[in-house]
C-alpha cells in the first residue's frame, strides 16, 4: 500500500526554549498520540514481546516459567504435528485462494456488464453470508454435510451419485470447509473486483475492439493487468485471512488431525495443553510464515504491475 | 476523491450486445444467487420444523407443518447460567460499545495523524500500521495473560478494552482526511477555532462515508467474534451469541437441529439489520477499501 507523507499544517518555527519547542505541537495530538502509545503498550507490545520471551520458555501457567533456550524451536522442526498442520494450513489456503478468486473475477466480470441496478441486487444475495457470523454458517454447513440424512447427500443421492462421508472422511473433510469458505467470502472479493473493473476505462477497450481484438484478448491484455493492484490486494488479505481462519477447523474436524491448521494447533497447545511455550514458538513461526508470504506475493506482484 | 468508488458507469457499455443476451447473462447470475442462498433456506426453513420433522430421511426443505416450537424452547433455554436472551443483549451492549469506540478514536487519529503537529507522528503512525501484521493468534496467549493480571477475564470489558483503538481505522480515516482540503483547517484556525472545535465541527461532519464503511466493518468484526471471546469468557451470562450458538450446538445439535437453526436464525437479525440499511455502503466501502493505496 502507498502512503502518501502528508504536507505538514504549518512550517515549524525556529526551537529557542522548551516552551517554545512545545508551543509548536498540538496538545491535542499529543494527547492523542499518549493514549495512543499507552493503549498499544499494553495491548501489542507488552503480549508480542512476551509471545518472543515465552517461545523460549515452558510454562504451563501454574508453575514458574523454566528457561529452556532454543529448545522449543528444536523441538518445532522435528515435530510431525508442526509440519502436518503447516502443510494442512497451505492446501487449504492455496486452494481456497485460487477458486475463491477465479469464482469472483467470473463473477465480477458477468456482473460489469449488467447496470448498476442490477450489479446492487445481485451483490446483496452473493454477499448475504459474508454478514453471517462464522460459527453460524459452520453449523449450518456441517449439518448440510451429514452422512445420514444431509441435504448434500440427499441431492447426490436423488441424481443418483453414491452417497459420500464428507467431514468424516480424512480425504474429504478439508476440501468441505474450504467449500464452505469460498461460499462465505465471494461476494467480499467479486466487490473488490468489481469495482476495479469498473474502473477499466471504456475506451481502451473501444480501441482494442477497434483494433480486432477478440473478447478474450480485450480481457487478458486490458482488463487483467489493469485490475492486477486489486488482485494483489485480494491474494494478500485471503493469505492473511485464510491462515488465521480457526472456527471451521475447530467446530467441523474432520478425523483425526487431517484438519488441524496452525491456528488451531496454537489454540490447541496453549488452552488445551496448556504447553504455552511450545505454543509461543508455533505462533512466532507463523508469524514468521505468514509475513514471509505477504512480502513475497507483495514482492511479485509489484514487479508486475510496475509499467 | 476519485471515482474509484463509482459503480454506477456502465450505462454506455463498450460493445454492442443483444437484448437476449443480457438476460441471459442476468439468468446465470441469477442461477448462481440460488446456489448461494440454497444453504441459507436450510437454515430458516428448517428453524420452523417439529422435531420429528427435522430428523426425516431423506430430508426434505420445505416444513411439513410450520412450528414456532423451537423458538420457544430456545428462548427458555439455559446456557450454562445465561441465556439466549441474556447472551443477545451482551452481544449488543459489546458491540455498540466497541463501534462507537472505534469510530471515535479512528476519526480523531486520522485527524491527527494527517493534520495536527506532535513528536514521532509519522513513526508512530507505521508503527501502528506494522501491528496489523502479526497474527491474531500470536498475540492470543500473552493477551490472555494480559487480561489475567487486569482482572478483565471473563467480564464484558475484555472483549471491548483491547479493541478500542483500531489500527485498519485509523489507516483508513488519516487517508482521507488527506482527501479534506487543508485551506478548510487553515481557514479555521485563522478564526480562531482550537483543533478540537475543528475536529467536531468540520473533520467529523466530512468524514461520513468513511464513518458508515468503518461502522459496519467494526459492528461486523466484534459482532461475529468467537475465538476471543470463547477464551476469555467461560461464565454463561456473559456469553455473546457465538458462544451461546456453540452451547446450543451442543446441548440440541444431533438430537434436534431444528434449535440451532432457530437460534442461529434469531441471531442473524442484528447483522441482517445493518445489512440491508448500509449494503450499498458496504459495497462502497470494500470497493474503497480494496482499491485504495
Amino acid at each position: 500500500m502507498a502512503v502518501t507523507a502528508g504536507p505538514s499544517p504549518t512550517d515549524a518555527a525556529p526551537v529557542r526554549s522548551p516552551r517554545a519547542w512545545l508551543s509548536q505541537y498540538s496538545w491535542l495530538g499529543m494527547g492523542f498520540a499518549f493514549s495512543l502509545s499507552l493503549f498499544y503498550l499494553i495491548m501489542f507490545v507488552i503480549p508480542f514481546g512476551t509471545a518472543i520471551w515465552l517461545s523460549f520458555n515452558n510454562w504451563d501457567y501454574i508453575q514458574k516459567p523454566v528457561f529452556v533456550n532454543t529448545r522449543n524451536f528444536e523441538k518445532l522442526l522435528g515435530d510431525p504435528g508442526f509440519w502436518n498442520a503447516l502443510w494442512t494450513t497451505v492446501r487449504f489456503s492455496a486452494v481456497e485462494i485460487f477458486v475463491a478468486l477465479s469464482l469472483a473475477l467470473l463473477l465480477a466480470l458477468a456482473l460489469s456488464h449488467l447496470r448498476p441496478v442490477y450489479q446492487y441486487t445481485l451483490l446483496a444475495i452473493y454477499n448475504l453470508p459474508v454478514i453471517m457470523p462464522g460459527i453460524v454458517s459452520v453449523l449450518l454447513w456441517k449439518w448440510l454435510y451429514r452422512t445420514n440424512g444431509g441435504a448434500f447427500n440427499a441431492i447426490l443421492e436423488s441424481v443418483g451419485l453414491p452417497q459420500q462421508p464428507f467431514s468424516k472422511s480424512p480425504d474429504q473433510a478439508l476440501w468441505c470447509i474450504t467449500l464452505m469458505v469460498v461460499w462465505i467470502f465471494l461476494g467480499n472479493s467479486s466487490i473488490v473486483l468489481l469495482a476495479a473493473i469498473n474502473e477499466v476505462p471504456d475506451s481502451l477497450l473501444e480501441a482494442a475492439q477497434l483494433d480486432g481484438a477478440s473478447a478474450w484478448k480485450r480481457f487478458t491484455a486490458v482488463t487483467l493487468p489493469l485490475i492486477q493492484p486489486a488482485m494483489a490486494y485480494q491474494v494478500v488479505t485471503s493469505i492473511i485471512g485464510t491462515m488465521q481462519m480457526f472456527e471451521p477447523f475447530q467446530l467441523m474436524p474432520g478425523p483425526g488431525h487431517s484438519t488441524r491448521t496452525l491456528s488451531l494447533y496454537t489454540y490447541q497447545l496453549g488452552f488445551e495443553v496448556l504447553n504455552l511455550g511450545y505454543g509461543a514458538a508455533v505462533s512466532i513461526a507463523m508469524f514468521v510464515i505468514l509475513l514471509s508470504a505477504t512480502l513475497f506475493e507483495l514482492q511479485r506482484r509489484r514487479r508486475s504491475w510496475d509499467y | 476523491m476519485t471515482a474509484t468508488t463509482d459503480l454506477a458507469r456502465l450505462s454506455t457499455p463498450y460493445w454492442q450486445r443483444t437484448r437476449w443476451q443480457t438476460w441471459l447473462l442476468i439468468a446465470v447470475l441469477i442461477g448462481g444467487g440460488f446456489v448461494m442462498l440454497y444453504p441459507f433456506a436450510w437454515l430458516v426453513l428448517s428453524a420452523f420444523k417439529l422435531p420429528a420433522d427435522i430428523i426425516r430421511i431423506p430430508p426434505t426443505l420445505w416444513p411439513e407443518e410450520w412450528s414456532l416450537e423451537a423458538f420457544q424452547v430456545v428462548l427458555s433455554h439455559k446456557i450454562g447460567g445465561g441465556s439466549l436472551t441474556r447472551s443477545y443483549l451482551n452481544s449488543l451492549f459489546v458491540t455498540i460499545t466497541t463501534v462507537i469506540a472505534v469510530l471515535i478514536t479512528s476519526t480523531l487519529g486520522g485527524y491527527c495523524f494527517a493534520r495536527l503537529r506532535f513528536p514521532l507522528r509519522e513513526p508512530l503512525f507505521y508503527f501502528v500500521l506494522s501491528t496489523t501484521m502479526v497474527p491474531f493468534l500470536t498475540l492470543l496467549i500473552p493477551l490472555y495473560v494480559v487480561m489475567d493480571r487486569l482482572e478483565l477475564l471473563n467480564t464484558l470489558w475484555v472483549l471491548i478494552v483491547p479493541s478500542v483503538f483500531s489500527s485498519f481505522g485509523i489507516f483508513l480515516c488519516r487517508q482521507f482526511v488527506y482527501g479534506i482540503p487543508v485551506e478548510l483547517y487553515d481557514a479555521a484556525k485563522i478564526d480562531g477555532a482550537g483543533d478540537f472545535t475543528i475536529y467536531t465541527r468540520i473533520i467529523v461532519g466530512m468524514m461520513k462515508p468513511v464513518i458508515s464503511v468503518l461502522a459496519i466493518f467494526s459492528f461486523r468484526a466484534t459482532f461475529n467474534d468467537y475465538l476471543w471471546p470463547l477464551v476469555t469468557i467461560t461464565d454463561g451470562g456473559n456469553y455473546t451469541l457465538p458462544l451461546a450458538l456453540r452451547g446450543i450446538g451442543n446441548s440440541f445439535g444431533w438430537f434436534d437441529y431444528s434449535k440451532v437453526m432457530a437460534s442461529s436464525l434469531l441471531t442473524l437479525i442484528p447483522p441482517l439489520i445493518v445489512f440491508f440499511i448500509f449494503q450499498r455502503n458496504l459495497v462502497k466501502g470494500i470497493a474503497l477499501t480494496g482499491i485504495k493505496g
